[in-house]
């Protein structure tokens, strides 16, 4: 019965992928995974000349753990997101009501399914590109199998840390709050006492890069311990509850009637707020991430100016703030509007109005780290280049995905059409930065394209016969 | 007679099937329009094409006189639709929800138009729940209320009393036949036949994406035959 409910399981991930992004474009996505880490693996000798080996150990491990994190938060969501994509629809994860097995065992058959449905996805791929490239750069024969006990294990630490995380917060919001001051404790006692950074002491980071059976060991407790725990302290949450809200619609669209359509932003914010999307998805999808991206590219220190790093810095916010359009199109479908006189340009119009105003959030953080970093004077450049960024790939999202942007993980097409679009004008701002700081400014030219790319994109999906009822 | 929807050759195809296969169809006002068919015959499918949610392959369609395809929005606009897979968004309350419509479709006065739904459906103690924690008849009861609360010229509706207990369906019934006789016009797609035949006046047969039949409840009583025995000679089962 275990194995039968895996296998579905994986069937049922397998078949929710593909129907999303299409069979084919869903299956070539671990091989392009492969085909990149290949390549890149060549290009290996020339970072090593400006990157210790052990710091970019420490940024491969630092995406792994990423995406571990990632995983773990989507499968949480994933029902909500799921019935919003598909309609009334049940996935085997919630199922419990209707099959003889309790919530404790299909969890734990769910993260099993997770675990190896995204070592096959993300970590084989991963590891393959540099295995089978590892003879023709002539590194160690032993590397690409301690990479991938390395990566499994911080993928699984990143899933397990999550599920741990969430089974904490379900019980005691109190109790999470402990735990997250325990880490900030921890990590400044290490810093300020050793000098050590808590990444360094991570035991997957020391796995690979000196691997022993004592780090092999300390790896498997920080998987099994967070695993084990959540699944004994793990409390189902049922639906159907009779908790009531009162009408916050009413008022929030009338302080939003600046806008043009202010009740579908007022819709965007109170699904955002009560799907727990407000500060989860603050801390998770972009505090965490940009923390990270922070850490990797302090390490280029030695090598650029400080304003270059964080003009560097205020582009890749301004690339992770444009993802907040997944926040507001995540719990939404077209069939939520198609009863009512709304098209789809009228809601991307919408949505674009709210993501304006949740870029609040990446303002006050660029101001933040502006000071933090004692550059204020860089101050104005940081700031366009953010916003500019951050528009244009939204604008590049809607052209390419219209209300759908989550296609953009999985769909190799769309995802290779994005990178290009973002990828070339945003190499061309940031060397123009690091000429001089306040060429930077010249981003606002991007207003251009990303001004055609959203009329375009209002005309394609307009075209396009919308998932509705 | 007022025709307030007129379908020609409408046709609709996803990829190689056919789901909806060169229907004429017209629709006078003031009807209690039944569109019949088993499952997957294509009624969904006819009414997200007069409504203006996906575009026909071929043919073309006017509802209340505005080109589906050229004017959905103008037709969303007119008319009130109740989809068969009730969907209202997962994080509003029930009286969140209905505020969202009101204000989408500027209806004035929209707390007190909700107050008659909540009260007249049964189910003000619902009105602060969110929609997700809803079950299927109250979500349903949710999307009906929406379909009215502008007190629109023409209904469409899918499959209008199939999560209803009896009693719910009663009141229900009684209110769209008012609804016709006060001028109104009703398009309802369904599978039950004995809710056809209680409240239609006039029907039409799809089956396998093809219109068999259309014509008014009232020739079947000349003929002495029951819509469920009609319904089985043209479909052949």
């Amino acid at each position: 019965m275990g194995f039968e409910l895996f296998t579905s399981m994986m069937k049922e991930e397998w078949r929710l992928h593909s129907t999303v992004f299409g069979s084919i474009s869903f299956a070539l996505f671990p091989v392009l995974i492969f085909g990149i880490v290949f390549m890149s693996s060549f290009l290996l000798p020339l970072f090593r000349a400006v990157l210790p080996a052990g710091d970019l150990a420490l940024v491969t491990i630092g995406v792994f753990l990423l995406l571990g994190v990632m995983v773990g938060g989507f499968g949480l969501l994933g029902n909500e997101v799921m019935n919003r994509r598909f309609g009334q629809m049940s996935l085997l994860a919630y199922s419990a009501r209707s099959l003889p097995l309790s919530e404790r065992y299909i969890f734990t058959t769910f993260i099993i399914k997770d675990i190896v449905y995204y070592l096959f996805l993300w970590v084989l791929p991963f590891v393959l590109g540099f295995a089978v490239a590892s003879p023709f750069i002539g590194v160690p024969a032993m590397l690409p199998l301690l990479l991938f006990v390395s990566l499994t294990m911080t993928f699984l630490f990143g899933l397990s840390a999550i599920f741990f995380l969430s089974t904490v917060y379900s019980r005691s919001k109190p109790a999470l709050l402990v735990i997250f001051a325990a880490v900030v404790v921890m990590a400044g006692w290490a810093f300020l006492s050793y000098g050590t950074r808590l990444g360094d002491l991570f035991p997957p980071l020391q796995l690979l890069r000196n691997a022993t059976w004592i780090s092999f060991f300390l790896s498997c407790i920080l998987v099994i311990i967070p695993f084990v725990v959540s699944v004994l302290i793990f409390k189902p949450e049922y639906s159907g509850t009779s908790k009531r809200f009162i009408n916050l619609l009413t008022p929030l669209t009338r302080k939003l009637s600046f806008f043009p359509t202010p009740p579908l932003a007022a819709k965007d914010l109170i699904d955002l707020w009560r799907s727990g999307g407000g500060i989860g998805q603050v801390l998770f999808s972009f505090l965490l991430p940009l923390g990270l991206i922070w850490f990797f590219l302090s390490v280029l220190k030695s090598l650029v100016p400080d304003y270059a790093i964080l003009l560097v810095f205020a582009v890749t916010t301004g690339i992770i703030s444009a993802t907040m359009y997944t926040w507001i199109t995540s719990f939404d479908t077209f069939s939520s509007y198609a009863c009512l006189p709304v098209s789809v340009s009228t809601l991307i119009t919408s949505k674009i109005c709210t993501f304006t105003l949740l870029q609040v959030i990446p303002a006050v953080f660029i101001v933040i780290v502006t000071i933090i970093t004692g550059m204020v004077q860089y101050l104005i450049p940081a700031m366009v280049l953010w916003g500019a960024v951050s528009l244009y790939a939204l604008s590049v999202s809607i052209y390419l995905t219209g209300l759908t942007p989550n296609i953009l993980v999985y769909d190799v097409r769309v995802l290779i059409a994005f990178l290009f679009l973002i990828g070339v004008p945003v190499m061309v701002v940031i060397a123009l930065s690091f000429i001089n700081p306040y060429f930077g400014i010249a981003a606002l030219f991007l207003g251009i394209p990303a001004y055609g790319l959203v009329r375009k994109g209002y005309t394609r999906w307009e075209a396009k016969d919308m998932a509705s009822f | 007679m007022v025709t307030v929807i007129e379908a020609s050759g409408l046709t609709k195809q996803f990829g190689n099937t056919t789901a909806v296969d060169n229907v004429t169809l017209s629709v006078p006002q003031g009807a209690l329009f039944g569109l019949l068919g088993p499952n997957g015959s294509g009624k969904t499918t006819m009414i997200k094409m007069l409504t203006g949610q996906i575009r026909p392959t071929t043919g073309m369609a006017t509802v209340l006189g505005l080109d589906v395809v050229n004017d959905p929005v103008g037709v969303r606009k007119l008319v009130g639709i109740i989809p068969e897979q009730e969907t209202p968004p997962s994080f509003l309350s029930a009286m969140e929800y209905l505020a969202f419509v009101g204000a989408v479709r500027k209806i004035p006065d929209i707390e007190e138009k909700a107050a008659w739904w909540f009260s007249f459906l049964e189910f003000e103690d619902k009105r602060d729940v969110l929609c997700k924690d809803l079950s299927r008849g109250t979500r349903q009861k949710l999307m009906f209320a929406q379909a009215f609360l502008h007190k629109p010229v023409l209904a469409l509706i899918d499959e209008p009393l199939i999560n209803f207990d009896p009693i719910m369906q009663r009141k229900v019934k009684g209110y769209l036949a008012d609804y016709v006789k006060s001028g109104g016009t009703i398009f309802i797609s369904t599978h039950i036949l004995e809710i056809a035949e209680e409240i239609c006046s006039g029907f039409a047969i799809l089956h396998n994406g093809k219109l068999l039949y259309s014509g008014a409840i009232s020739e079947l009583s000349g003929k002495k035959q029951h819509l469920s025995e009609f319904f089985f000679s043209q479909v052949q089962i």
